[in-house]
């Protein structure tokens, strides 16, 4: 058992982290205060491939795998989380659903801008009376002739305002459920009929947008049915499995920057004749984010390791979406605390990553419905089923 | 054209710490990173290449097996190819001998257009592979090189004189050394960072495959030690602007010099 990353992954970090350092940590304060992460930004991140990092080379993607993605999650969770999320949405869900269950053709019309960064891709699975309780949807597809006719709202979609492309979940049958009267439709966000209602004033995570999508008969090709006709729940549930591990790359990205912020004051703040680094409170509160940090690290990057190997991988997922949000919390907590004064301070960064944090407990599967898919999970071997 | 570039591995310095009281440097994480200087002049062979038709870069770089990775790294920035010159018998290789070995790689070759260096290493700072390489092959050179360009078989290129810049020519074969503040490196491709350990090789030359005499390769210099300049007594902040910046004015804020 080896636990060193692939030489092509450790090169690809560094690479990363300089991008991040240069070109998106001299902008994160801006992009809080400005609720935008800059064309510009995107632009550039696309031109390394960043905008497809899992994707297989021949669809326009980096060839990185999930390992990779997680590499890009976890740099850019570092530094600023709108980016993170912006990047995160396009990649870990949107394009996610087309390259898990696209065909061929879809593939090479949509996955294949969608990895190139030349279009941006959002996901619609929201709506008011359907969060949590995702299968509530209310939005309908309507077959006619060749084409399926869309109407609802989706609300909270990330990247709403800025998509090319959204992957829209409508109900297809109402007399039959989540599993089989809902399916998955790939939409072009220039149709006639698409428009964005409001967008939301939000606590963190301001640079990245949310918005809500308006489908007011929206005509869909029925080629642009994506996955099996009625099974677009499973299509959904699949690309949100493999987004929760990113998720915890990010969180564990902003959690070792608050453990890194940590060390730096500790070394700098003086209190009593010394650096509080030598203080017992301060060494306590390191070491119990040190451990929650390295902890994460290996469950996310094992989950990623399962993702990239086709193995089952629904309950890490979303423990490393449970556990990573609740680390992240936990670290840039103490750190704000270690920081006193300073971390309350809108000057300093610490501030910043708290109110950016908090979304990771909320967004993809609150944390207490990741809870309740991995104790279905838990018990699904001993021929009990929960549904979930 | 072929764009020869000669690629150094060094040190991360950012795994190094000096101690001046102590006079020792204290390696705490052996890093190897591409030198600057090798990136600045990757870059500008890049850049040239894109300007003219028909060009390739090819990256060489002596040094010990794990000088696989910077060669990898060079060919993820965007070099066509890349080999590694290495043999326990280059272990002792001073400055002298490496430019033996590189010049007898670079015939093998079947010589360069141009040869790409930096002007000198970010940690010796020597700045004699390009000046030394010019003289071992016999080809005209031109030294702190800001703008090249390649027109009618001549090199053109920006360098330094006096209080100003000239413009002067070169016929080819030629070598340049570059500045690294005029060739700030590009990222690599992550498709081609993938394809640089996944699809591509990185062969090796021996001191037998270069066809050279190990009794040639005695080193002239030999390492005494190392000594220390008297210590400054100022602080100093490193590292990008933005987090300097927020240092220096904690700094400031717990020595009570601003509010």
């Amino acid at each position: 058992m080896d636990f060193t990353f692939p030489k092509e992954y450790q090169l690809f970090r560094r690479m990363v982290r300089e991008f991040v350092e240069n070109e998106v940590r001299p902008l994160a304060k801006v992009i809080d205060r400005e609720h935008r992460v800059p064309h510009e930004t995107v632009k550039k991140a696309a031109k390394l491939g960043l905008m497809g990092v899992p994707f297989p080379q021949k669809y326009g993607g980096m060839g990185g795998g999930e390992i990779g993605y997680c590499i890009l999650a976890e740099e850019l969770g570092r530094v600023c989380s709108s980016t993170a999320t912006v990047i995160g949405a396009h990649i870990g869900i949107a394009a996610m659903a087309i390259h898990l269950d696209g065909t061929e053709e879809q593939k090479q019309k949509y996955l294949v801008p969608l990895a190139q960064g030349k279009a941006i891709g959002a996901f619609g699975l929201t709506e008011a009376q359907a969060g949590s309780d995702a299968a509530a949807i209310k939005t309908t597809a309507v077959r006619d002739g060749d084409q399926f006719v869309l109407n609802g709202a989706k609300v909270f979609i990330t990247n709403g305002d800025i998509a090319d492309t959204i992957i829209v979940m409508a109900v297809t049958d109402p007399t039959l459920g989540a599993y089989g009267g809902i399916t998955a439709f790939i939409a072009e966000t220039d149709s006639p009929g698409f428009s964005i209602g409001s967008l939301e004033n939000k606590m963190g995570i301001r640079g990245s947008s949310t918005a809500e999508c308006v489908f007011q008969d929206v005509r869909v090709p029925k080629e642009n049915v994506l996955g099996q006709f009625g099974a677009g729940f499973l299509t959904f549930m699949k690309s949100l499995d493999i987004g929760r591990a990113s998720l915890g790359a990010a969180c564990l990205g902003g959690a070792q920057a608050a453990l890194e912020s940590s060390i730096n004051w500790a070394r700098a703040r003086e209190q009593f004749g010394a650096p509080i680094a030598t203080k017992q409170s301060v060494h306590f509160m390191l070491s119990e984010m040190f451990v929650d940090i390295e902890a994460l690290r290996s469950l996310v990057y094992r989950t990623a390791w399962l993702i990239d190997t086709h193995q089952p991988h629904v309950m890490e997922a979303a423990a490393c979406k449970l556990f990573g949000s609740e680390t992240a919390h936990r670290c840039i907590n103490k750190a704000l605390q270690i920081h006193g004064a300073l971390g309350y301070s809108r000057d300093y960064s610490i501030e910043l990553g708290w109110r950016d944090q908090r979304i990771s407990e909320i967004y993809e599967g609150t944390n207490e419905i990741q809870r309740v898919v991995i104790a279905a999970n838990l018990f699904r071997p001993y021929g009990l089923r929960i549904p979930t | 054209m072929k764009i020869i570039v000669p690629v150094k591995q060094i040190l991360d310095p950012k795994g190094i710490t000096v101690r001046r009281d102590k006079e020792r440097i204290f390696i705490n994480r052996e890093e190897y990173i591409v030198d600057l200087g090798s990136k600045a002049a990757i870059e500008a062979a890049l850049r040239l290449k894109e300007s003219v038709a028909d060009a390739e870069v090819i990256a060489l770089s002596m040094g010990k097996p794990q000088a696989d990775d910077a060669l990898r790294e060079a060919l993820a920035i965007g070099c066509d190819a890349a080999y590694l010159l290495s043999d326990k018998a280059f272990k002792e290789a001073d400055i002298t001998v490496t430019v033996h070995i590189l010049a007898a790689a670079i015939k093998k070759l079947g010589g360069a257009d141009l040869i790409v260096a930096g002007r000198e290493s970010s940690d010796t700072g020597a700045g004699q592979i390009g000046p030394r390489l010019a003289e071992a092959l016999d080809y005209a050179q031109v030294t702190d090189v800001y703008a090249l360009a390649v027109a009618d078989g001549m090199l053109q290129a920006t360098r330094p004189w006096a209080h100003s810049y000239a413009a002067v020519k070169a016929p080819l074969p030629a070598v340049v050394t570059v500045a690294l503040e005029a060739f700030p490196p590009r990222y690599a491709h992550g498709a081609r960072i993938m394809s640089a350990y996944r699809d591509w090789n990185v062969p090796v030359w021996t001191c037998a495959d270069l066809g050279l005499d190990e009794a040639a390769l005695a080193p002239l210099l030999s390492f005494r030690g190392e000594s220390f300049p008297p210590p400054i007594e100022a602080e100093k902040f490193r590292g990008d602007p933005a987090s300097v910046a927020q240092e220096v004015v904690m700094a400031l804020r717990l020595q009570k010099v601003i509010g």
